[in-house]
């Protein structure tokens, strides 16, 4: 795991423990510097004590896990990829071939879903291999609905395909895998939902279980997500699924889908509706109960409900699918997860009502873990879910947390990229955490000499680079320029091609390595750590309690900051002047020297104003415990915010570090002060929402100016802002956005229950992994450019982006665009150069290199897409934009980007099926929803606070992959009934999908995106339950602010270890607020319910029939 | 009675009387023409608040004569008993006695009326005594210079703990030091120590350093809640702006003496980097602005002393006088004469406006300065002066020039200096009389009158003058023109005296308000009479007046040649009022009353005063400054210093100030003002290694090493600054400190045998007697 970890030099470091606020009310209490941090804490904290890196399940859970699951070796990734449904036959081919050998590699790579994996045990089906035969079968279901679905779920479906090689060869695997499975199993239901890519089809998880029962038509169904189905079990599940099968069946289906088919499945359903209701619940209560995997839970339910639905549901599918019929054979068509078309296509009208929301897709998490190898066979694998757990391998291609594409095939073509619609950028998050089994990221040292490059295009060696010649010159990747090979780094071919030394030489067989940086990389000595707080000690701050927090919250951090002499700190505070503190002094008094000109500011000492923390430590934490009685009595009120970071920046300016601000107020004075525009902006909104997007632009060029100088001279600004009202961050979160910091928002602070998240975010800032003084630079193989960079950063010069800090949890997005064709059998490199200084002061290089295979198939195209990537591609645009544009024309730029790629599908890969139907390629079922939650999401909702849309947007920026999806679409659990899932608590088991409809006044539910995190409690919630999570009896008698205290009984336990398994896995303490039915909190809450119809947007079911009926106007 | 009064001048014993005042012509030339033709202007010396123990205090108010004459009343004046009138000397205007004059007769006069009593001083109690607040506190605000190397800092900080020991308890004491930047300490903040730091490059508005320190009035930028409207505009018993949180600077002594011993002890030297070949940035201007600005938020009134203690040059920021860079050197006396000093007057013009803050708020400048090398008095000269504050240059703040000196400013009793504040000068005279102006400490408050002379000398245009500083020695020079005109003499009432009054308001060193009345008379020369004008001459102070006179003139004039002026303005005095037959030098001979003159103006030209080339600017201006505060007869000391002889069998006795005093065997001590110089000729200094008088047999050789060592620390003590003492043998390299002030009567040139133990002196210059051989020649030449 050390190894792993990014700062090989340096003492592995570890997640911070977010500590958890259990026992006492007052959190502060609790972090207390003398408790480390993870033992000290009664529960566990997430982090400390559970991982020692980043404990996940992780590996061992794997290990233990029988090879089953593992069946689908490598091959089943290729497979993956296409699993898509409607992906090209031919390439689906292949992986068949493939996907043979799995089942027997099975057992030794089954990287594939663990979860599955364990499912499948259970249940004992053979899971994959069995499926693909079904697959065969399924074939014959032409149906992308069915097939689709089934696929999703699958998932690692393409495994099937192989199967199905013979007809289905196409998309049919999938469809017809599931089915096929089932039909074949029986036992079957288990895997398919297993199957299913862990993130998307685990919603379908549900299903599965169903389909043990049906068997045969069950096979349909499996789709399903919901397990909450199994009430509707019998109509959705055959809609669905029936519904694929049958179309790949019979001729009628299509009919039904078009105008009619609504009718039918939903039909179904709504004659099913109080089942409905029933079931939603059951499902969850269900699958608890199993504790096994999740299928198998279900199964037991409903077998018996589903199995009268089955042979209805199936007859009903055939005649909708009639069309499809034909399919079968067609390679293409079946590619859809039939989801809903039948419902969207009736659409109109009474439709709505048919469609069953709980068959319509919806993402499905997965906490088991998968084993990802980058590259086999000397091809790109495509990688698991960013949100899903894996471990990688790398042989070849960097891991996907440090660097993925939006698409996992390169279009040969500009126009074929452009056909498609779809976003092509590159995430890099190049220090992202690894996972602790993770492969370590090598540490080459290629001596005096520094790394070998490319002379042409500067790019490092990597291994793609090509030796020929007896090795004596090797051929660039990126630019395709011949280079001589230095002397010392000769060696021969071996009779592979390949140099014999090529599995030795860690450049040469790793994705991802990390050279030592020579003098030639240094324009002067690595700069040490150094960290300037600057706090805010305004009347504002001093009576929030946000100084003292902040005082709290920096003294208990010191202890995570880099060890060695080399880690200096510096503090300031400021009102409306600037006070620096004399740190080095003997005397028993802190000395503060006052800069009051913040029109001109200046650092008042030469020395001792940043000082080495190991000789400082007493007196820093000394003044730190000081500050808040120092200014007890303060009555200056304004803050001379830009005045302060300036002179910040001063006091780091010849070493360059991280500058740590507290902010509580609008920067009124000095330089860079703001007005309160926001005032303005409303008055002015009466007279037109068109200017209203303008309040999101910075103020001025103030702010960015120094910024830029600030990056200059490396110093990162991160910016935590404990504010009652508007601070104008749209302007402030320039300064953080161009010297790659951020900005923390506590809105509105509250020193009851944010002094806890303000630490622990501070802890994590400082403790992360992290690297100064980088410069970053991303080449790529001729055919392609750059286009552009976005994220915090500062960019001088046009191909390389200044990290005056960067941090595990930065990503950067960087579009392309074609100057050129690609071959179709040629690979598109990728190569990220991220030269940075380690916190223990040591020069590196870091190069991540990704090859990618390049195609002129669109259906490739879909099938290898990426949907968190795109997603998190799409989300930055948007952000990006909101300043530019209003609100209105951001959210239709969304949906039609949506629309467009949705309609290149339909037309250019799913021509065959019925334009009655809402065909949704595997890949990108979720974009719908994602697309939705996007729209309704903070920052482009139309009732949205300015200051929270330009922190959402700031945020946003620099997000990383697996982070920008909840974040959008959030995830929520309930909690009254923690205790009854058996389920080893996992979370992602549990989620309910974001209804009001599954919202119910007796239970108590918990959401969270990675931020935030909502505990929402219905007005009849037993007392009793109150009482064991809460300690009070009523819902009235619930404070408003939350701190969550850990009571001695199960219910409260297992809300605290979910609690940190959240915070674990987000790297983010989240800020707790208490939601109660029917007061505004209540309706915050429900604000984040994405599917519900609300005023200023669409259901989820109503969107979809939306976009279908845009989708069947573009076609005709 | 005028008569008198008119002789005391040179007679006296104390040769500045009673009143403090001297002439240069204690009987006045009746016209302009008449006064032109004596060459020596009509001046007078004043000491305003001398003290003398004569003095009578008048615990009520005075009693003025109509506007717009405002005299007060004064001995001069004809009382009717009877009516119950009096009428002014100086307007003759009739006054009636106010009602509670109701009982004054022949045999019940007041104080003021007093023929002897021609200088009062009244000191009115307050208005209301109940209400009154005690009278403010004094202000120290000292400014340090941290740009100094270890070993002075030592030194320095000493001195500043002798100091604060001094300080009165309730006296309100602030610091501020200074290097590349200026640090101001909140003495008042007892958590922490609190120190608001300028940046040293920028000049800093007083608006804004009040607003920047939390103290404007206006307080925008701190939204505090005190100072709103509505409060009450009348001072506070602290003397400051309600507003003001000023006493978080100002701390009564015994309140902050711990914390200020403690930020001495911790002061370090400025620790920002100095590069090689730089001097280290000092920004001495910032630094006084600031405490000027933080001061401006006493009340005015308060009387507040800037103490500042520089040992450099300032090199950055407002008042700059070298770049930072050393192969830049200060500029000298020649750089200034031809313009060449790039930053002299953007600094001096910045010290004016420094000056003008400071007499605004009726605030005093101090220097200490103590370097090796200049550090810009003659660019602060103008602050220090116009706001009559003390300077002091010495070469070390280890030396006793400034050890000592810097504690007497802070001694009370008999050592004290009696510095007191906010005091104002009018001065009213008869109407035949008009004022050119005033050299020395103060500043023209430009209020002008009938009184005031068309030509100006010195700070004139007005009749009312302030200072904001002055104490017991504290001496200005007043320059005097006669309107009359004969047809005006003729119409008027002959009479013949004339009369001026001198009236200052001043708050003494307790705090206490008083008021000065000062009213001298003198008689009018009777135009036809010569000898009149001779015998009222008084040369001692019209050397004086002309070294002051031509100073200025040199400082002010482009291309003055002052050698020149003086020997033309010498010669044509002499040919005016000595006896001497035509183209007959050996007839030439002088009244005693100007005897001495062509003496004094042999050594004037010879003087730092004149003779620039040998000092630094900065000398120059320090010379200039002490020469016109003191008083005539330390100036005297100044210009022409005093000789005085030991040897045995006889008293000490004073000797010429010639070469030839000089003699093996006996010891001379100079008093040459600066310095007080003990010189032991070759013998003596050979007895003296010996250590005879160690052996109780040469006692006599004791005591007459220990006669001018007593005599030298009595000039001393007396004496602010204090005097270098010089202690040099015969032929000792330090002995030019005398031989530079001594007559050359006897160079390398000189074809006399030197007489064994006595010694010559290296130069060109010529003797006296060459000089008043020369004199006699131009003098007899019609």
């Amino acid at each position: 795991m050390e190894s792993a970890s990014p700062f090989a030099s340096g003492p592995p470091r570890q997640r911070p423990a977010m500590v958890s606020n259990p026992t006492s009310v007052v959190q502060t209490p609790l972090i207390g510097r003398s408790m480390a941090p993870s033992s000290s804490v009664p529960l566990p904290s997430p982090f400390g004590s559970a991982l020692p890196g980043f404990s996940r399940p992780a590996a061992t859970p794997l290990a233990s896990r029988p090879p089953p699951p593992g069946a689908i070796p490598q091959g089943p990734i290729a497979g993956n990829g296409p699993r898509i449904p409607g992906f090209t036959a031919p390439r689906t081919l292949p992986p068949p071939s493939v996907q043979p050998a799995p089942p027997s590699a099975a057992s030794s790579s089954i990287r594939p879903p663990t979860p599955y994996a364990s499912a499948t045990q259970d249940s004992g089906l053979q899971s994959y291999p069995g499926s693909p035969p079904s697959g065969a079968s399924v074939a014959t279901l032409p149906m992308p609905f069915v097939g689709p679905p089934a696929s999703q779920q699958f998932g690692r479906p393409p495994t099937s395909q192989p199967l199905f090689s013979g007809p289905p060869r196409s998309q049919p695997p999938f469809a017809g895998a599931q089915y096929l499975q089932r039909p074949m199993a029986g036992s079957t239901n288990s895997q398919l939902p297993l199957a299913g890519p862990p993130t998307s089809q685990s919603p379908f998880l549900g299903p599965p279980t169903s389909q043990p029962p049906f068997t045969g038509p069950p096979t349909s169904q499996p789709p399903r997500p919901n397990t909450p189905q199994p009430p509707f079990a019998g109509l959705p599940t055959p809609q669905q699924f029936g519904g694929p099968s049958t179309q790949t069946l019979t001729g009628p289906p299509i009919s039904q889908f078009v105008g009619p088919p609504t009718s039918q499945p939903y039909a179904g359903r709504s004659s099913s509706p109080s089942q409905m209701a029933t079931p939603s619940s059951q499902p969850f209560s269900m699958p608890p109960t199993v504790g096994t995997s999740f299928g198998s839970p279900v199964w037991p339910s409903q077998p018996g409900q589903m199995v009268p639905s089955l042979p209805g549901n199936v007859q009903a599918p055939p005649r909708m699918f009639g069309m499809p019929p034909g399919m079968p054979g067609q390679p293409i068509p079946p590619v859809l997860p039939a989801m809903g078309h039948s419902a969207l296509a009736g659409p109109q009208v009474s439709t709505q009502s048919k469609i069953d929301p709980n068959q319509i897709p919806r993402p499905l998490p997965n906490s088991s873990i998968t084993i990802f190898e980058t590259r086999q066979g000397n091809q790109a694998n495509v990688p698991p879910s960013a949100t899903s757990i894996f471990v990688v391998k790398d042989n070849g291609n960097c891991s996907p947390r440090l660097m993925r594409c939006t698409l996992n095939q390169i279009p040969c073509t500009g126009d074929l990229l452009s056909t498609s619609s779809m976003p092509f950028a590159l995430m890099v998050q190049p220090l992202a955490l690894p996972h602790p089994s993770d492969d370590p990221i090598p540490v080459v040292d290629f001596g005096e000499s520094g790394p070998v490059r490319c002379s042409r295009c500067k790019s490092y060696i990597n291994a793609f680079m090509r030796f020929i010649d007896h090795g004596r010159t090797f051929v660039c990747n990126l630019c395709g320029f011949t280079n001589e090979t230095p002397r010392d780094y000769l060696c021969n071919l071996g009779p592979d091609g390949r140099r014999r030394d090529a599995d030795e030489r860690l450049e040469l067989c790793k994705g991802t390595v990390e050279f030592v940086a020579t003098r030639e990389y240094m324009v002067r000595d690595p700069m040490p750590a150094v960290f300037f707080f600057l706090i805010d000690v305004s009347l504002n701050a001093i009576q929030t309690g946000a100084t003292a927090a902040a005082c709290s919250a920096i003294s208990q951090s010191l202890a995570d900051l880099p060890d060695g002499p080399r880690t200096m700190v510096g503090i300031a505070t400021f009102d409306c002047s600037i006070h620096f503190y004399n740190l080095r002094r003997a005397s028993q008094q802190p000395l503060m020297l006052i800069v009051p000109d913040i029109h001109d500011v200046y650092t008042p000492l030469h020395t001792d104003v940043v000082v080495p923390l190991t000789e400082c430590r007493q007196s820093v934490e000394q003044l730190l415990e000081s500050i808040p009685s120092l200014f007890e009595n303060n009555k200056v009120s304004d803050s001379a915010f830009g005045a302060a970071i300036k002179a910040g920046f001063l006091a780091l300016k010849p070493t360059g570090g991280k500058l740590l601000v507290f902010q509580s107020v609008l920067p009124s004075v000095g330089i860079g002060s703001l007005s309160s525009r926001e005032a303005e902006g409303r008055t002015n909104a009466s007279a037109g929402d068109k200017e209203a997007h303008k309040l999101l632009q910075p103020a001025d060029k103030t702010l960015k100016t120094m910024a830029i100088e600030f990056a200059e001279y490396q110093v990162c600004v991160d910016i935590f802002i404990t504010a009652q009202t508007f601070v104008d961050i749209a302007s402030i979160s320039v300064v953080p956005g161009t010297t790659g910091g951020q900005v923390y928002y506590y809105y509105p602070f509250s020193a009851l229950s944010d002094p806890g998240k303000l630490y622990n975010d501070l802890r994590w800032n400082l403790s992360r992994p992290q690297g100064f003084e980088a410069v970053m630079r991303v080449r790529c193989s001729q055919g392609l450019q750059v286009q552009e960079y976005a994220g915090s950063f500062c960019k001088r010069i046009p191909t390389d982006i200044d990290l005056p800090a960067i941090d595990c949890e930065k990503t950067i997005m960087v579009t392309f665009k074609h100057d050129d064709k690609f071959q179709e059998n040629s690979e598109c490199a990728f190569q990220c150069a991220l030269l940075y200084t380690t916190v223990y002061g040591e020069r590196r290089i870091r190069v991540i290199n990704l090859s990618l295979p390049c195609t002129s198939m669109l259906t490739n195209l879909f099938r290898t897409a990426d949907l968190d990537t795109q997603f998190a591609c799409i989300l930055k645009q948007a952000a990006s934009s909101i300043p530019v544009n209003s609100l209105s024309q951001v959210r239709e730029q969304i949906t039609n980007l949506c629309i467009n790629i949705l309609h290149a599908y339909r037309k250019f890969c799913a021509t065959v099926s019925s334009s009655g139907q809402l065909i949704l390629p595997e890949a990108l079922k979720l974009l719908p929803l994602y697309t939705l939650a996007l729209v309704k999401s903070i920052g482009l909702r139309n009732d949205g606070r300015f200051d929270d849309r330009s922190y959402w947007a700031s945020h946003v920026m620099s997000l990383s992959i697996s982070l920008a999806v909840p974040l959008v679409y959030p995830r929520m659990i309930s909690i009254h009934d923690l205790t009854a899932k058996e389920n080893d608590g996992s979370l992602s088991s549990s989620n309910i999908p974001l209804s009001s409809e599954h919202i119910n006044d007796d239970g108590i539910y918990l959401l969270e995106n990675g931020e935030d995190c909502l505990i929402y409690v219905g007005n009849m919630v037993n007392p009793d339950t109150l009482q064991k999570l809460f300690g009070v009896t009523s819902v009235d008698g619930l404070p408003t602010q939350l701190v969550l205290q850990q009571f001695d009984n199960d219910l409260s336990e297992k809300l605290s270890d979910v609690m940190n398994e959240i915070r674990q896995q987000r790297c983010s303490y989240l800020r707790l607020r208490l939601c109660k039915k029917g007061d505004p909190s209540g309706m915050h809450f429900m604000s984040y319910m994405i599917e519900d119809k609300t005023a200023g947007g669409l259901s989820y079911v109503e969107f979809l029939v939306h976009v279908h009926r845009q989708i069947q106007t573009k076609m005709a | 009675m005028a008569e008198e009064l008119a002789g005391t001048g040179a007679a006296a014993s104390d040769p500045d009387g009673p009143d403090g005042v001297r002439m240069t012509w204690n009987n006045w030339p009746r016209t302009k023409v008449e006064a032109s033709k004596c060459i020596v202007p009509v001046a007078a010396s004043i000491s305003p608040i001398r003290p003398s123990p004569t003095l009578l205090v008048l615990p009520y108010h005075p009693l003025r004569c109509k506007p717009p004459c405002f005299a007060v009343l004064n001995p001069f004046a004809v009382v009717d008993f009877a009516a119950k009138i009096w009428i002014c000397p100086l307007c003759f205007t009739r006054n009636h006695f106010p009602p509670h004059y109701a009982g004054i007769s022949e045999n019940n006069m007041p104080g003021e009326l007093y023929p002897q009593c021609t200088t009062v001083e009244y000191a009115p109690p307050p208005l209301d005594h109940l209400s009154s607040p005690p009278p403010p506190p004094p202000v120290f605000l000292f400014v340090i210079d941290t740009c100094i190397i270890e070993e002075e800092l030592v030194f320095l900080k000493s001195a500043m703990r002798r100091a604060i020991g001094l300080l009165p308890d309730n006296a309100l004491v602030g610091l501020l030091t200074f290097g590349r930047m200026v640090q101001l300490y909140e003495l008042g903040f007892t958590e922490v120590s609190k120190i608001y730091v300028f940046k040293g490059t920028k000049e800093i508005p007083k608006e804004q350093i009040l607003d920047q320190l939390g103290l404007s009035t206006t307080n925008v930028r701190h939204g505090a809640v005190i100072g709103a409207p509505g409060y009450p505009k009348s001072p506070q018993s602290n003397g400051f702006h309600p507003s003001g949180s000023v006493n978080r600077f100002l701390l009564p002594a015994a309140d902050c003496e711990y914390a200020l011993n403690t930020l001495l002890d911790e002061m370090q030297t400025d620790q920002w980097p100095v590069e090689a070949g730089s001097r280290s940035l000092r920004c001495t201007g910032v630094a006084l602005s600031v405490a000027a600005g933080l001061l401006g938020a006493c009340m005015p009134g308060t009387g507040a002393r800037i103490i500042a203690l520089v040992g450099g040059p300032c090199t950055q920021g407002p008042g700059m006088i070298v770049s930072k860079d050393l192969s830049d050197p200060v500029r000298c006396h020649k750089d200034l004469d031809k313009d060449a000093a790039p930053h002299f007057h953007k600094a001096v013009k910045f010290y004016d406006n420094l000056a003008k803050q400071l007499v605004n708020q009726g605030h005093v400048l101090d220097l200490f300065a103590s370097a090796l090398d200049q550090v810009g008095v003659a660019e602060m000269k103008v602050a220090v002066e116009r706001t009559g504050g003390l300077v002091v240059l010495a070469e070390s703040f280890g030396h006793s020039v400034f050890k000592d000196s810097f504690k007497q400013i802070f001694e009370d009793g008999e050592q004290s200096l009696g510095l007191s504040f906010n005091g104002t000068l009018e001065i009213n005279c008869s109407k035949d009389i008009k004022i050119q102006g005033i050299i020395g400490s103060c500043t023209s408050l430009e209020k002008k009158g009938a009184l005031c002379a068309d030509t100006v000398v010195g700070q004139g245009n007005t009749t009312s003058w302030k200072m904001c500083g002055l104490d017991r020695s504290t001496c200005l020079t007043v320059f005097f023109d006669i309107s009359t005109t004969e047809r005006s003499n003729q119409s008027g009432i002959p009479n013949p005296q004339l009369y001026i009054q001198f009236l200052t308001n001043y708050q003494g060193p307790e705090g206490q308000m008083r008021l000065r009345v000062t009213t001298v008379t003198r008689k009018w020369a009777d135009s036809s009479n010569t000898e009149e004008l001779v015998q009222g001459f008084d040369q001692e102070t019209a050397a004086v007046v002309l070294a002051r006179f031509t100073s200025l003139k040199m400082e002010m004039e482009e291309g003055f040649d002052a050698t020149r002026w003086l020997d033309r303005s010498l010669i044509r005095l002499c040919s005016r009022f000595g006896d001497y037959r035509k183209e007959d030098p050996a007839s030439f001979t002088l009244n005693p009353n100007f005897s001495i003159l062509p003496q004094f103006m042999f050594n004037l030209r010879r003087s730092q005063f004149v003779q620039v080339f040998n000092n630094s600017p900065d000398e120059t201006a320090y010379f200039r400054m002490m020469l016109n505060r003191e008083s005539i007869t330390n100036s005297v000391v100044m210009i022409q210093p005093s000789l005085l002889l030991y040897s045995f069998n006889s008293p000490p006795v004073p000797a010429l100030l010639d070469v030839a005093s000089i003699s093996a065997d006996r010891i001379l001590l100079l008093d040459a003002y600066f310095s007080v110089v003990i010189f032991h000729g070759m013998t003596i200094a050979q007895w003296r290694n010996m250590g005879y008088q160690n052996q109780p047999e040469h006692q006599a050789f004791a005591e007459l090493l220990q006669a001018p060592q007593h005599d030298a620390q009595t000039i001393i003590r007396e004496r602010f600054p204090v005097p270098r003492l010089v202690v040099c043998d015969q032929h000792g390299s330090q002995a030019r400190f005398l031989l530079a002030k001594l007559n050359p009567s006897a160079t390398y040139n000189s074809s006399h045998e030197v007489a064994v133990g006595s010694d010559i002196i290296f130069t060109d210059d010529v003797s006296l007697q060459i000089f008043c051989e020369h004199l006699q020649r131009l003098v007899v030449q019609s």
